[in-house]
């Protein structure tokens, strides 16, 4: 019968346009995942490489987030390692100063609840859970000043919570490191 | 034909008055902290807000729109009564009296930890205890749904099962499964410690099982609104659905792929490895697939409508719709904001593009822009096909519902467009004020102010979406018939039963829910020496 | 209607959607675990094995050199937020009894007519962490470290506790409408100071925080000028030097004056 047929033929080519979209929308959702992948190996940015632990409540007390080890230290190979630690409400370096140009690697935790920062003009973004060690490598290509909040609420004084990033022209931070084994631009 | 219509109406109109308050807020709080407040004030009032309403509005007033379009759905496709109606009056009490168990300390500024909640600091525990309230309360309701269909299968042996109820069951078993996360972080890690009975809580596991929820609850509120796309829009256009089976598979997909993916908020937390993020990030992927799929099915269930109408054309056909139609509006304006707000996600997949955006007011736009603009835009479509079934009277200020729907949109844009737009640029999350003087903020000052003013413009047409409710409710009675779903334009006469049941689907999901979460959780459970202290939020001085 | 079982391999929907299913995360396990950590030079992997195990997240311990040492004495109280907030009768009374030598000028009832600090419901936390500095030099004070230097733990814990216990006392200059400067209220952000109250008790406490109000203003100031020049150097981690660093000395000026007339 003709109108069976047409509704067949119709339901045909209906299901047909929908394969073709389906098949479209996969491969589109297969070229986004794929385009994450390739600029994940060829180094865009990628998350950090291991989860390392810290004691919150005894970081002042021993090992290398003490008062005295934070900030930015120049290791043997030329690069840099800047230690922080986010607490209600402040940053401690409260003004980071890096060398721009310089692979530098940044580690911090947090000594209390949950805080994030962020450094503004860049990509730089990590949460700072306690009891787990934030690992970061970053690189600034040109010297200039950022701020840095806090971007995770952590208390009443969240919206208090901004600190300072500096980075300087790697000969005047070498001049710096000669002086102080662990830098930072606070006064 | 709709029979228990107090126990929907009930969920109905306390889901928008909850709604109500919290819009309320939500535009104070915007005006709160733009530069057009001069910013001199106490800040918890501010962070009680954000969690009041963000509780309000995620935890809330979702729950009570899937629960009594759930229960609609129910009685309209199956034709039958809801079987269960004690219990389910008793999980509308469980969810109401939960809110406000919730809300007083919260209100009374002993709770101010935002809706997220995230150890290590912990406000009293009553919030806690009414926000599992609430989830319990909604449990009951994934239950009836399961048993209702059950019952129904076994009377109607070999039948397809009605698209609105399989996806409606569909979208409570992705609720039931995905609350467990929150849950096992409430009940096992934060209660513990706000009752007193211990003293340390792992921050970093608490975040994890917090984002086994965090992203499919947004998936929970979205099928109501792809139930609307599907089974409301082609009929209310006086069309057909242009395929039952990619709608089925659709909402397949979500119940599969929507779970296992949470770990993208957590991209730069520094308890999870980076391959369980990756894992996470490709399956984030996979979840676009079903949107894509819903937006050609819908689109093209569009056009059948239009050309039965005489439209034509490649792309004229889209003129004669029926523009005139508050459903049709809203369903066209949904999908617009669905693209931009799924556009953002797709930026927010991976952690190369997130680690720009991550906790900067982008995200605040995302996900208002996805849930409070193209999901809920759905909820008021869905509130006004209703009405007139569940009161038995006329729903007819039909200029009002449109202009109501554009604010709705036009106030979504101008709100979080510049959100977004200050996200790029770098403005933290959650800080009750700026210093906008300040020139490493200024320049976000002018769009902030604009996303503020977006917030008014939301409060108004939510006032007069609450005026059309009532106005429905103090009408003329009127014989509105039973409440029909759209019709495929093919109805096979048999379907495969994969698409006509669960088990397949629910077995994969928490299949995937094991390969993608069981190690980071099950290793972050056995690590000792990351229970760090409580540190107590609005204690007392 | 099929007659094929939904969990049967041979219903072709099973095959196929476990099939990919399963070959989706397998693909992405692979890709996740083993690919791109090998393909990344900086992170100094010692093999396949290595690389799968930390890009899952096993927690490892990670070799930081030397820590530089201070070379002055810091704070080696750890302080949490529960802390000594559970007050033990048995504790209070013998704090009373050490605390009769502290009355010399700490007053009989804990608030001092000299510009001694007023301990009289100080939270227990406060002063006993205190106590401690002065014990083991974090904190240097000429009358407080020969004090502190004879109390045993027990006898710092029982102080504080008697001392938390005794009622507030506003001071002389008690002014409820004295309005509150902007730097106590909301702060001053980019500076990187938060409000007062967000930490010492009038807004939220965070432990260790001493309660300000009717705190005698020549002694509040004189602190905050010590954070200020880093003369006091026992805020764990320098949370109140970062913040004291930043205040003009107008502000501080403001700050005492405020605190002192609060109750």
């Amino acid at each position: 019968m003709t109108a069976e047929t047409d509704h067949g033929i119709g339901e045909a080519v209906a299901a047909r346009i929908e394969r073709r979209w389906a098949t479209l929308s996969i491969v589109i959702v297969g070229l986004l995942v794929g385009m994450a992948t390739f600029i994940g190996i060829h180094q865009a940015t990628m998350p950090q490489g291991h989860v390392e632990t810290a004691d919150p409540k005894t970081l002042h007390l021993a090992g290398e987030f003490i008062e005295s080890n934070l900030g930015s230290a120049v290791e043997a190979n030329g690069s840099i390692t800047v230690r922080a630690i986010g607490q209600q409400y402040s940053f401690t370096p409260q003004c980071v100063v890096v060398p721009s140009d310089t692979p530098i690697t940044f580690r911090a935790t947090s000594a209390d609840v949950v805080h994030g920062l962020l450094i503004e003009g860049t990509n730089i973004n990590i949460m700072l859970v306690p009891g787990y060690v934030s690992v970061l490598p970053i690189r600034f290509k040109a010297p200039g000043d950022h701020v840095m909040p806090c971007q995770e609420f952590c208390g009443i004084g969240h919206q208090g919570m901004w600190g300072k990033v500096k980075v300087v022209d790697k000969t005047a931070f070498l001049n710096m490191a000669a002086a102080k084994r662990r830098l930072t631009c606070v006064d | 034909m709709l029979i228990n219509k107090r126990l929907i109406l009930a969920h109905f109109w306390l889901a928008f008055a909850v709604f109500g308050l919290a819009l309320l807020l939500g535009a104070w709080q915007m005006f709160l902290r733009s530069p057009l407040n001069a910013w001199h004030f106490n800040p918890e009032f501010y962070y009680r807000s954000v969690t009041a309403h963000g509780s309000a509005m995620g935890y809330v007033f979702p729950t009570l729109i899937g629960m009594g379009f759930g229960y609609a759905i129910t009685e309209a496709s199956l034709e039958k009564p809801l079987i269960g109606r004690r219990w389910a009056w008793a999980g509308f009490f469980l969810v109401a009296v939960g809110a406000i168990v919730a809300m007083i300390p919260v209100s009374l500024g002993l709770a101010s930890v935002l809706y997220t909640f995230y150890p290590p600091m912990v406000g009293n525990p009553f919030y806690y205890i009414g926000v599992v309230m609430v989830v319990v309360g909604s449990w009951i309701w994934v239950a009836l749904m399961s048993i209702n269909l059950a019952i129904w299968k076994r009377e109607n042996p070999d039948k397809p099962v009605p698209l609105a109820m399989f996806a409606n069951v569909a979208g409570s078993y992705l609720w039931g499964w995905t609350a467990v996360g929150a849950a096992l972080e409430i009940i096992f890690q934060i209660l513990p410690v706000a009752l007193g009975l211990t003293a340390t809580i792992d921050a970093g596991l608490a975040r994890v099982f917090f984002s086994w929820t965090l992203h499919a609850i947004v998936y929970f509120w979205l099928i109501p609104t792809y139930i609307a796309y599907y089974t409301i829009f082609p009929r209310a256009i006086g069309g057909r659905l242009y395929s039952d089976a990619m709608a089925r598979i659709s909402f397949i997909l979500f119940v599969v792929v929507a779970m296992p993916i949470g770990v993208h908020h957590l991209f730069t937390d520094p308890q999870v490895g980076p391959g369980f993020k990756f894992m996470h990030s490709v399956f984030t992927g996979l979840v676009a697939l079903p949107t894509l799929l819903t937006v050609f099915t819908i689109c093209a269930s569009a056009e059948i409508a239009s050309r039965l109408r005489g439209g034509s054309g490649a792309f004229g056909w889209v003129r004669a719709l029926p523009w005139q139609n508050p459903i049709m509006l809203a369903t066209a304006l949904s999908l617009v904001m669905l693209g931009f707000g799924g556009a953002g996600g797709l930026i927010n997949m991976s952690y190369q593009l997130d680690a720009s955006i991550h906790n900067t007011q982008w995200i605040t736009g995302h996900f208002h822009l996805i849930f409070g603009g193209a999901i809920v835009i759905m909820y008021f479509a869905i509130a006004y096909d209703l009405w007139p079934h569940l009161t038995g009277r006329a729903l007819e200020s039909f200029g009002m519902m449109r202009t109501q729907l554009w604010l709705w949109f036009v106030g979504m844009i101008v709100t979080t467009f510049p959100w977004h737009y200050v996200g790029v640029l770098g403005m933290p999350r959650r800080m009750a004020f700026y210093d906008y003087a300040n020139p490493a903020i200024s320049p976000q000052a002018f769009s902030v102010s604009m996303s503020a003013f977006g917030g008014l413009i939301l409060l108004i047409s939510g006032m007069l979406f609450l005026t059309v409710l009532i106005r429905g409710q103090m009408a003329a009675s009127s014989e509105s018939g039973a409440y029909k779903f759209a019709v495929p334009l093919h109805m096979p006469a048999r379907i495969p039963v994969a698409l006509n049941s669960f088990g397949l689907w629910l077995a994969l999901m928490v299949g995937l829910t094991v390969v993608n979460y069981g190690y980071p959780i099950a290793q972050l459970m056995v690590l000792k020496e990351t229970n760090v202290p409580a540190v107590y939020i609005g204690a007392s001085r | 209607m099929s007659d094929q079982s939904p969990f049967s391999f041979r219903n072709p929907w099973v095959s196929a959607s476990v099939g990919i299913t399963a070959g989706i995360a397998v693909l992405a396990a692979f890709a996740g675990l083993v690919w791109l950590p090998l393909a990344q030079p900086d992170l100094k992997l010692s093999g396949i094995w290595d690389a799968i195990c930390s890009a899952a997240g096993v927690p490892r311990v990670s070799s930081q050199g030397n820590a530089i040492q201070p070379d002055f004495k810091t704070s080696n109280v750890v302080m949490t937020s529960e802390m000594l907030t559970k007050p033990n009768q048995v504790s209070i009374g013998r704090g009373a009894t050490l605390a009769q030598r502290c009355a010399i000028c700490h007053g009989p009832q804990g608030v001092s007519d000299a510009n001694s600090p007023n301990l009289a419901g100080q939270f227990a936390a406060v002063t006993y962490k205190e106590l401690n500095d002065f014990k083991t030099g974090a904190r240097v004070n000429v009358v407080m470290s020969p004090f502190a230097a004879n109390l045993s733990n027990q006898d710092m814990l029982d102080i504080a506790a008697y001392y938390s216990y005794l009622p507030r006392v506003p001071s002389n200059n008690l002014d409820p409408k004295l309005a509150a400067p902007q730097i106590v209220t909301t702060g001053a952000p980019m500076r990187n100071i938060a409000p007062c109250g967000a930490c010492h008790g009038d807004v939220d406490n965070k432990a260790g925080s001493p309660w300000l109000g009717g705190q005698s203003a020549v002694y509040i100031k004189a602190q905050l000028h010590a954070f200020a020049t880093g003369t006091r150097r026992n805020d764990i981690s320098q949370q109140m030097r970062n913040i004291a660093r930043q205040m003009t000395a107008q502000e501080i000026d403001q700050v005492a004056r405020y605190y002192e007339a609060q109750p």
